[in-house]
């Protein structure tokens, strides 16, 4: 009887094993779960979790993907922070030095001036060549012939790099003193110069209009009418003056506006000219 | 030894053999770490942690709950698209009838939350199309009617809630919006005589306004057309009586939305904010 019961007592524990204790917070286990985190594209936990990790445990693979993470989370400064921390013998390095340009150029918004690496090979120094120059857009001096800017790009990318440079250094924009000039010799004529024509021929038909009532009220001697016509008149006409400096303006803001969204597009459908990486296969 | 202490040792050594038996696993203690952190509304932590136990725990037994609490807090967190993601993990590791119900209610109230009601009233329309759930209908009927309310369909929703007995504050309240609405439709034709649409939805002075307008420039035309001044009267009628009077109809119309969009949200907020019920 005894016998059996020591039998029972101390075969639970071989037959039940998984009842023992699973260590989630030991550092492989902590590093394991932060690369899962990491490849499921959770950065912001990923992060979280290799910061846990005591330095030992953290090699210049993991101050990457750190760096990888807070660059997709748009925390740029932490990000470049990082590279402080990286050894510049460490293969990452070159990676790790074109991500913090691309971190650069966010975070400024100015031409970059950064020294290639003699570490970088062909694939790193096309992106780090491409990012330079498109930092030049970012800035207003235009010290690059088109054809140079161009030829830096591969074929699938130079059709919008040359329309980007186009953009750049000779953009469309309208005069808001030629609009108002055109406007005060043919009332809407300014709208129009600056692709309103809607606007413009509204205007020049709504002047004429009153222009016309006060005109044919004079005639009649209908003279209070004329006379609030013609003011009506002189403000339609004052107010096209004003309206059409404004269409100007905005329609220079507006394509700012786009060319800049424009950019932006590119850049980040060409993933900021960086290599794939895949720490995940 | 004595027989006594031979059974107390027999008896000691069982218990003792049990606590290997049913010890409370890392795994669970895990989960119920976890689950603490959610309830005590630390969303981002609890997810961190249901999402480090559903990748070490190879067990699967925990991958439905754990889905639909890290699909639970991302719903907290405003993450919709995460949260439905999880969710449909859940629901499709459901292992009894309840679990599936349950997930796939919690889906539909993330759909109607994001105002994709379409997709809310499909997922309702097949769980009550599942024999499995005849008996549930009156959950079904209850989230329809919510689904209804996000979809500004206030009279469907009252008629909805008027079905289920447990919900007659719903029922009276979406009547009582839905009776309250002004008709955008009816506000216009009313405009066709000025300022009388702006008066139906309860705007007197723009209503006021409006029919100065048209009398001013209806007056002008008309004295210009009798005083033979053709081109006058033509002139003012067709840009400037007119440009008032369409003005008068659009403003009627945009009036009754405006107050539309006032009585809802006012609606909303006293759910959101004052009303007791299960809400989405």
């Amino acid at each position: 009887m005894r016998k059996s019961l020591l039998i029972i007592f101390f075969l639970q524990p071989l037959a039940i094993p998984q009842s023992t204790t699973f260590d989630f917070y030991s550092p492989q286990n902590i590093k394991l779960f932060a690369n899962y985190l990491f490849c499921e594209e959770d950065y912001l936990r990923a992060i979280e979790q290799y910061e846990l990790l005591e330095n030992q445990f953290v090699n210049d693979t993991i101050k990457f993907k750190i760096m990888l993470g807070y660059s997709d989370l748009k925390l740029y400064q932490q990000s470049n922070d990082l590279i402080k921390s990286l050894n510049h013998e460490s293969k990452l390095y070159p990676d790790a030095y074109l991500v913090s340009m691309k971190n650069e150029l966010l975070i400024s918004h100015k031409r970059l001036h950064y020294i290639a690496l003699s570490s970088f090979n062909l694939s790193q120094q096309a992106g780090f060549n491409k990012l330079s120059a498109i930092s030049l857009l970012y800035g207003n001096e235009q010290s690059i012939k088109k054809s140079d800017f161009v030829s830096v790009f591969n074929s699938a990318q130079q059709n919008t790099a040359s329309f980007l440079y186009d953009y750049k250094f000779n953009p469309p924009y309208r005069s808001p003193a030629w609009a108002g000039i055109f406007s005060a010799i043919i009332p809407g004529s300014g709208k129009m110069y600056v692709g309103e024509w809607g606007d413009g021929i509204t205007g020049l038909l709504l002047t004429g209009l009153f222009a016309v009532l006060a005109y044919d009220n004079f005639r009649a001697d209908h003279n209070t009418r004329a006379w609030i016509f013609t003011g009506i008149g002189a403000f339609f006409y004052a107010g096209n003056i004003y309206g059409s400096v404004a269409t100007a303006q905005i329609y220079n803001a507006k394509f700012n506006f786009d060319f800049q969204n424009g950019l932006n597009l590119f850049l980040e459908q060409e993933n900021y000219f960086l290599p794939e990486y895949d720490f995940c296969n | 030894m004595t027989s006594a202490i031979k059974i107390i040792f027999s008896i000691t050594l069982i218990l003792l053999s049990f606590i290997n038996v049913f010890p409370q696993t890392t795994f669970e203690e895990q989960y119920i770490y976890a689950a603490n952190l959610y309830s005590e509304e630390d969303y981002f932590d609890a997810i961190t942690e249901f999402k480090r136990l559903l990748f070490f725990d190879e067990s699967d037994n925990y991958v439905h709950s754990v889905n639909l609490y890290i699909g639970l807090s991302y719903k907290m967190g405003g993450r919709f698209s995460d949260a439905l993601q999880y969710l449909a993990l859940a629901k499709l590791n459901s292992s009894s009838e309840e679990e599936f119900f349950d997930s796939s209610i919690e889906i539909v109230k993330v759909n109607i939350l994001r105002r994709t009601t379409r997709r809310a009233f499909a997922l309702l329309d097949t769980i009550a199309n599942d024999t499995s759930f005849v008996h549930k209908l009156e959950e079904i009927n209850y989230w329809k009617g919510w689904a209804y309310i996000f979809s500004d369909e206030w009279g469907k929703a009252a008629s909805t809630f008027s079905e289920i007995q447990s919900t007659p504050q719903l029922a009276v309240l979406c009547d009582s919006v839905y009776n309250e609405l002004y008709n955008p439709q009816l506000a216009k034709y009313l405009s066709i005589v000025p300022g009388a649409g702006q008066f139906y939805t309860g705007e007197y002075v723009s209503g006021l306004i409006s029919i100065g307008w048209n009398v001013l420039w209806g007056y002008l035309t008309i004295e210009a057309f009798i005083g033979d001044r053709i081109f006058d009267g033509v002139l003012i009628g067709a840009l400037l009586w007119w440009r008032f009077y369409s003005g008068n109809i659009q403003n009627a119309e945009k009036f009754a939305l405006e107050k539309n969009l006032e009585i809802t949200n006012s609606a909303l907020y006293y759910l959101q904010n004052d009303y007791e019920g299960e809400k989405p």
